[in-house]
């Protein structure tokens, strides 16, 4: 009894202390895994055997078909784990994918790692500490060079057996930021995200009497015009419809049109254009031009259904099902339900974009091939998308072909081509040698401090100067003069 | 009479066995408690910038952190200034969420243990009251963010009517503080109550029942017997409280729009966060380090102060006389008197 008690007890203690190791295990490697499947096959019957050397027969016949190039990552996983901090991509791509290449279905899969871009810039190193499937995940412009400037964290392209020239149908500026410091190609993207502006169309006949987009155009068509514009609605409607939605749409226009990059040699810029956008949004708030909503709040989308603003500055992933434009016309049945449209508007600009990196542990080489060339090579599957998820597809005779053969349209837009706008937005397009690794963190910093200026939280200029470099420079690595 | 047998099988100790069951505490808190402290002690003596090849600076992290900088010197300014702003706001926020937090736990407590109270459904109240402190802070900043929320279309701008400019709560300085004060009185006075009502009830009941034989009032009850009684959890309380103010982190963290933190409501802890978390590629692990060793040493000064002025006077000067009894009990019977 006694030696039963014992044993009992050190049964029960070491199963409580062997859960302090739960994390610490090591997860097996594909190659261990592979190993011990061998292992099991080996086991196995003669028949199975035969049945082996016949699928291993066919998968050769397949890959001579194929015969691209050397894919370097192995192919032993057997799920494609693509993340990303929303579902409203990857899962339209999965499906997308999946319908194309049906021997695929049911093996991609899509991981979330935080809700928005910034908490996905930090959720990825942390999700790969924990040794979890990654085979793709998604990159955004403003922190993309933290990731692909590391090699513990990214794969080049040409390891799933690409080289420069397949993409040479993109964008050039995309392949230039998906392009790490020592010029080795780590990203793809499968967008590129040319913005616009979108406004009420029946607000625009009210107060300016403009009944096309391309007559709205002139009352918007470059800053000295738009402002004029805003005072004029302002005026007419009361004070109660302002011509932006938020600062931080402002903001998302003006981030674009800098000329210089925020830093050089690590070293921050603060020159004219830091004055001439806070000043001008100073303005936009005194004067009412923008309401005084934040965005991604949710009267961001409110506004857009009781008047209160005529338009958004939005851009080519904000326009499709389910996106901001669908929130901010209330859905189908809203109030404004397919009273937009969309027009070029003051300036040329873009808005973040994602690029498709591959993870160094990729376990899915062939598969994350395919699925990249998918989205980013393959021109067919290319426009198939474009008209599927009502993408901007990152290749201009795609988005050429589609908008010469009028075969979209968008309901949210009253039935409108967005495409054909921002079509010619797009070869404006530059982000070359102006992104930097410090963009995320700066720009917030600069964003909070003009908006709490022109909310007058700063006395002046120099105040709100003063504020942002003290900010800034708590950034490592950035230096401050 | 029992058996020679039965004798030694009552001798036979399972206290070793105690150990057993204890080591997977000590073994858990050895590698993720006690490691990471050490840790913390080490980082904040090294350079910023990197997860690994760290130089060790000596005490160049609590310079920057403590003494004023130079002129010019942005990143010594920016890192000086908010580490003190934020340090201010600790202070404030704590202070304006414990006095009300603890004056109402007070009262509540005393109400629901005082035996000439009946009130109907006073389990159902506790509950109640305790409830606000299951609920995630995440959920809790959400919810007030959209009822307090800056926007004309939040809860409380919503009922001002549409003609009133909207009230922006979440950005300004005094409403955001007290707005944070609040949800932390809510968040944990049900707590207290709870810990201040142990306290009440392990108080003898015959206190209670021969002052209210001797007429005292409930004032003079509360005054004269519960509150003296209750110093020891009272002291218990201010130290949790405290404790847990100087580290208040997630409603401060959370409660804000956008991508950029308010300042009038960041903690210390917000600053040790945001220093090494927000730029992940370089992360500025020495400054979030020394910054959690100055929180540490505050701490330790202001637990051992609460000590210190609520040691007991009465007990120490015993132990004292007791002490000197000795003494000459000794010196007496060195010198030639005699010892029982």
């Amino acid at each position: 009894m006694n030696k039963l008690k014992k044993s009992l007890a050190l049964v029960a203690t070491l199963a409580i202390a062997s859960t302090a190791f739960y994390a610490c295990g090591t997860t097996s490697t594909p190659a261990e895994t592979q190993e011990s499947q061998e292992s099991v096959t080996e086991e196995s019957t003669e028949e199975s055997e035969t049945e082996e050397s016949e699928t291993e027969a066919s998968e050769t016949e397949e890959s001579k078909e194929e015969a691209v190039a050397d894919i370097a990552l192995p192919e032993t996983g057997d799920k494609l784990s693509i993340l990303c901090w929303t579902p409203d991509d990857v899962t339209k791509m999965i499906e997308h994918f999946e319908k194309a290449n049906p021997d695929y279905a049911g093996k991609c899969e899509y991981v979330n790692v935080g809700s928005n871009g910034g908490e996905a810039r930090e959720g990825y190193a942390n999700y790969f500490a924990g040794g979890e499937d990654v085979d793709l995940f998604v990159l955004e412009a403003d922190w993309i060079l933290e990731y692909i400037n590391n090699d513990e964290y990214t794969a080049p392209l040409s390891d799933l057996g690409f080289s420069a020239s397949d993409f040479s149908g993109n964008y050039a500026y995309t392949v230039a930021i998906g392009t790490n410091n020592d010029g080795v190609l780590k990203g793809a993207s499968w967008q590129a995200t040319p913005g616009g502006y979108v406004y009420r169309t029946d607000l625009a006949e009210k107060y300016l009497g403009a009944k096309t987009p391309e007559e709205m155009q002139e009352f918007v068509k470059d800053w000295a015009t738009f402002e004029e514009t805003a005072a004029k609605v302002k005026k007419d409607s009361e004070g109660k419809t302002a011509l932006v939605d938020t600062l931080g749409g402002l903001w998302q226009v003006w981030q674009y049109n800098r000329s210089t990059g925020w830093a050089k040699d690590d070293a921050l810029i603060v020159d004219d254009y830091c004055k001439e956008y806070a000043e001008t949004a100073k303005k936009y708030w005194t004067e009412g031009y923008v309401t005084k909503e934040d965005q991604w709040q949710d009267g961001w989308y409110a506004i857009g259904q009781d008047d209160s603003t005529l338009g958004y500055f939005f851009c080519t992933w904000c326009l499709g099902e389910g996106s901001m434009l669908s929130n901010a016309e209330g859905g189908e049945g809203g109030s404004t339900y397919g009273k937009y449209a969309i027009t070029a508007g003051p300036s040329d600009w873009a808005w973040g974009g994602s690029w498709l990196a591959v993870s160094p542990n990729c376990d899915n080489g062939q598969m994350a091939h395919d699925f990249v060339k998918h989205f980013t090579v393959d021109e067919a599957t290319m426009e198939d998308y474009a008209l599927f998820k009502g993408e901007f597809v990152n290749n201009p005779t795609v988005m050429e072909k589609i908008v010469n053969d009028k075969s979209n349209s968008n309901k949210l837009l009253g039935g409108q081509d967005q495409f054909s706008v921002l079509f010619e937005s797009a070869k404006g397009i530059n982000m070359d040698g102006k992104i930097t690794q410090y963009d995320a963190q700066i720009k917030a910093a600069f964003n909070d401090a003009v908006t709490k200026y022109a909310k007058g939280d700063y006395a002046s200029y120099d105040d709100m100067i003063a504020a942002f470099k003290k900010e800034a420079a708590k950034i490592e690595g950035l230096t401050v003069e | 009479m029992a058996t020679a047998a039965q004798r030694r099988i009552k001798s036979v100790s399972y206290a070793k066995y105690g150990y057993f069951f204890i080591l997977p505490f000590f073994i858990v808190y050895f590698i993720f408690s006690l490691w990471p402290l050490l840790q913390t002690f080490v980082l904040a003596f090294h350079s910023n910038g990197a997860r690994t090849n760290l130089t060790f600076v000596g005490l160049d992290n609590f310079r920057t952190i403590l003494a004023t900088p130079a002129e010019n010197d942005f990143k010594a300014m920016g890192i000086h200034e908010t580490f003190w702003k934020y340090m201010k706001n600790t202070v404030i926020i704590w202070v304006g969420n414990f006095i009300p937090q603890i004056a109402l736990s007070l009262l509540l407590a005393v109400w629901f243990t005082d035996l000439r109270v009946k009130m109907p459904g006073k389990g159902f109240f506790k509950v109640v009251m305790y409830m606000p402190n299951i609920i995630t802070a995440a959920s809790v900043a959400g919810l007030f963010l959209s009822l307090f929320g800056n926007s004309s279309y939040s809860v409380i701008n919503t009922l001002r009517g549409p003609d009133v400019e909207p009230l922006k709560i979440i950005t300004d300085m005094w409403q955001s503080r007290v707005l944070v004060m609040f949800i932390q009185v809510w968040m944990w006075f049900g707590n207290t109550m709870i810990m201040l009502m142990s306290g009440i009830q392990g108080i003898n009941e015959s206190l209670f029942e021969a002052a209210e034989i001797d007429g005292a009032n409930t004032h003079q009850t509360f005054w004269r017997i519960t509150f003296p009684l209750l110093k020891t959890i009272m002291v218990y309380t201010l130290l949790t409280s405290m404790i847990g103010g100087l580290q208040m982190f997630d409603i401060p963290y959370m409660l804000h729009t956008g991508n950029v933190i308010n300042e009038h409501i960041a903690t210390v802890a917000v600053f040790v966060y945001e220093m090494f978390h927000k730029n992940f590629a370089k992360p500025s692990f020495g400054y979030s380090a020394a910054a959690s060793v100055i929180l540490f040493v505050i701490t330790s000064i202001l637990g051992a102060l609460v000590f210190w002025v609520q040691r007991d006077k009465d007990a120490m000067e015993k132990a004292k006389k007791r002490r000197q009894a000795i003494k000459e009990a000794k010196r007496k019977a060195k010198g030639g008197g005699f010892s029982i």
